[in-house]
């Protein structure tokens, strides 16, 4: 059914702004429908809620003539005869609005959901789409039919503006096609229901005789913002056909992939980065699109034996610089390299905002973030991976305990309340083994692979012990201990007596 | 009669073609200096150890050479980065902490025996140490590096070429670095601005049982920069304490 106001249809005129409204209503029992072609022509009614409560939330047509209503329950809906009862389903319905979406979106990619309650409901950015659809009245029946094909009907509703399009839509059934200067006509004979009011001001204006939006629309103005307040020139200009509205289209979550499979297994690290390189050519390009830039990128390699060899990069900031990226990629692999021939290879990048860093004529220097990551890449590919990184000490009383972190430029310190120079450890990693002689419970001589050690004087003990209702307890004697050793030079030492084992060892030296 | 001045430019035009500006002193450059924070020590050096270039501290085990490192790496970490390169991964968070270092501003190389290594690449510590410093030199933004050749065997020490330690001098210079190499004995010869000899001079104890600092001494072995003046000449030692952290208030 294609119906008109005002003016010829045809005489609609794409302008800077034109919208499509498509409204699929009574949705759950659509969605259920679209998958049971047994059931057309047959009442619906479609329930939701706990078991025992469970009340009708959705209908179709035949349903309605039937006498069913929403907010039946399942005692009063069964006792309507040839009446077919089924349970809601949030994930037909989901999957119903992703085709729904899908199919839209080949019309427009500017496309925003308004759906509510049990209406689901597009509005469409339409203009510009003339030469690709041709004018309005006809893009319209090209949607409906769209519509029809994935089994949803649907009214659809154009007009220039976004809310005139979305009122009419859900109140019309067929195309309704509202050229410009007629919105208001177009709405009048609408239940002033529609509009966003709460109850107060619902009875408010039926106190008033208000009942259409057509009645709402001749109130002026001032009088009416003066009764109800500044909401009222809203609904006003709802019903008038003219409120402004910014489009806030749907955005499809962007994944930054990228994956080939090459023809040949692929076995040489120069095979892999000039496939890596275009790829994070693609991603960065991908990615700039949206004014965005790659925070990580994950490398994963399917291997020969179905086997897979994850990798990951992380940027200290989220960079577009591809020479960069191909850069930690290429450290990356080398530091990591795959145990076998590589079958396919897929990036994956997650995206990050631009970094913008102020920098400072007096700003002490540090580290440029990008050059660190690949300086750190190669440090780390020297000495191995859990060998670079700032220390942190770990919260417990064992003595040298501590774990290694990432190294990041970032971040304030504490000011540091020491002022004086305290005596520091050098440790002995691992401790090395010594046999100690004891003389009064003290150690007087000391020896182990390569020396011996006269001691001069030893102070202690200290003991420490803990963890012990774990495997990592420990039950230790520290002695601060200065030695002359066989050259005759004088070392200072922590020499430890571990009381579980029963053994000595150096623990660290004084520097 | 000419005056001294007049004479003295007639002398320099006259051989200036063999010899430019002959009694004209050179102009000295100023080299900016970065406290060590410990006063003595800062006394002795007039400021502290000079910026972009090699410093080394050297001296036997136990005579404070780690001990003056951290106390000046603890000062440039307030607010810079610093890197220890760490050859017998001897290195103690617990006293870094305990001297004040801010661990977030450390990057700390703990190099490790080939053995150890995924990758079987021969290098042994000292190449690793070696290459991570020259990595770091020339990455730039460090404040100060700390190459620690501290266990190294001196005469490991002295295979270290010469061109590494010109490359580093250079690398130290244009990125505005203090280069700390600790060892047993000097190893950068000509390229070291700096030579600190440390020694140990004594223990101090408390009630025979309790170890509660030690008390160092710390020479100026050799400078490059120094700024020679007609006043009264800097003494050549110094002697500094270190305390036990346990002296104050909280154990290292």
């Amino acid at each position: 059914m294609v119906r008109k106001c005002g003016m010829e249809i045809g005489q609609a005129r794409m302008k800077d702004e034109l919208y499509a409204c498509v409204h699929v209503s009574e949705f759950p029992t659509q969605a259920l429908l679209r998958l049971r072609p047994d059931l057309k022509g047959k009442p619906v009614v479609v329930l939701q809620g706990e078991a025992t409560q469970e009340a009708v939330c959705s209908m179709n047509q035949h349903a309605r003539r039937r006498g069913a209503s929403l907010g039946m329950t399942r005692l009063d809906a069964e006792g309507i005869t040839g009446l077919v009862l089924l349970s809601r389903s949030p994930q037909g319905e989901e999957a119903a609005r992703a085709i729904l979406f899908e199919c839209a979106a080949t019309f427009s990619p500017r496309i925003e959901d308004v759906s509510h309650d049990t209406s689901c409901a597009f509005v469409l950015d339409i203009a510009g789409t003339e030469r690709l659809f041709g004018p309005p009245l006809q893009f319209a029946e090209r949607l409906r039919s769209a519509m029809e094909n994935v089994g949803l009907h649907s009214s659809i509703a154009v007009s220039m503006n976004f809310d005139t399009a979305r009122l009419k839509a859900s109140a019309a059934r067929g195309i309704v096609v509202i050229p410009q200067g007629d919105e208001a006509a177009a709405l009048a004979n609408q239940p002033i229901a529609e509009l966003p009011l709460d109850e107060k001001h619902l009875e408010t204006l039926a106190i008033w005789g208000i009942r259409t939006l057509g009645e709402l629309a001749a109130l002026p103005e001032t009088e009416l913002v003066t009764r109800l307040g500044q909401d009222a020139s809203k609904w006003r200009d709802l019903a008038k056909g003219t409120a402004a509205h910014t489009l806030q289209p749907i955005e499809p979550a962007l994944l930054l992939q990228e994956f080939c499979e090459f023809e040949t297994t692929v076995e040489r690290m120069d095979s892999l980065l000039f496939i890596g390189a275009r790829m994070i050519d693609c991603l960065v390009a991908r990615a700039a699109g949206h004014a965005l830039s790659l925070a990580s990128l994950t490398v994963e390699m399917k291997l020969e034996g179905s086997r897979i060899h994850h990798g990951k990069i992380r940027p200290a900031l989220p960079s577009t610089d591809r020479k960069f990226l191909l850069k930690l990629l290429q450290l990356e692999i080398a530091a990591h390299p795959p145990p076998a021939a590589v079958i396919s290879l897929t990036l994956t990048a997650e995206a990050g905002l631009s970094s913008k860093v102020q920098l400072g004529l007096f700003a002490p220097q540090t580290p440029e973030p990008s050059r660190l990551d690949v300086t750190l890449a190669r440090l780390k590919a020297i000495v191995g991976d859990d060998r670079v990184g700032s220390p942190e000490l770990d919260d417990t009383h064992r003595p040298g305990s501590f774990h290694m972190t990432d190294f990041t430029v970032e971040g304030n310190v504490p000011a540091s309340k020491t002022s004086h120079a305290r005596m520091a450890l050098r440790r002995v990693r691992p401790p090395e083994p010594v046999r100690v002689d004891l003389r009064a419970t003290k150690p007087a001589f000391f020896r182990n692979r390569e020396n011996s050690f006269e001691v001069i004087a030893a102070y202690g003990p200290w003991k420490t012990a803990g963890c012990w209702w774990s495997t990592e307890g420990w039950d230790i004697e520290e002695w601060d201990v200065l030695a002359n050793n066989s050259n005759g030079l004088t070392v200072a030492c922590l020499l430890v007596h571990d009381r579980t084992h029963n053994e000595w060892r150096i623990e660290a030296h004084y520097d | 009669m000419p005056s001294s001045a007049a004479l003295r430019l007639q002398i320099e035009r006259s051989v200036e073609h063999r010899f430019p500006s002959a009694l004209t002193p050179v102009a000295r450059t100023i080299r900016e200096v970065a406290p060590t924070g410990i006063a003595e020590v800062d006394a002795l050096l007039d400021g502290g150890l000079p910026v972009g270039a090699i410093s080394e501290i050297t001296g036997p085990e136990s005579s404070g050479r780690t001990s003056l490192a951290l106390a000046f790496v603890a000062r440039r970490t307030a607010d810079q980065m610093c890197a220890w390169v760490d050859v017998a991964d001897a290195f103690d968070p617990e006293s870094a902490a305990a001297n004040g270092v801010a661990l977030q501003h450390l990057l700390w190389v703990r190099c490790c025996s080939a053995d150890r290594q995924v990758k079987a690449k021969p290098w042994s510590r000292l190449d690793q140490a070696l290459r991570a410093t020259d990595l770091l030199l020339q990455a730039g933004g460090f404040a100060a590096i700390v190459l620690d050749l501290a266990d190294t065997a001196p005469e490991h020490g002295r295979r270290i070429p010469l061109a590494s330690w010109f490359r580093f001098r250079q690398a130290a210079d244009s990125s505005r670095c203090c280069l700390i190499v600790l060892g047993k004995a000097g190893y950068a010869q000509s390229s070291a601005a700096l030579v600190l000899e440390c020694a140990s001079v004594r223990s101090e104890t408390a009630g025979g049982n309790l170890l509660r600092g030690f008390e160092f001494n710390v020479q100026r072995g050799r400078e490059r920069f120094t700024h020679f003046s007609a006043g009264a000449r800097k003494p050549p030692a110094s002697t500094w304490s270190a305390n036990a952290a346990w002296k104050s208030d909280r154990r290292a």
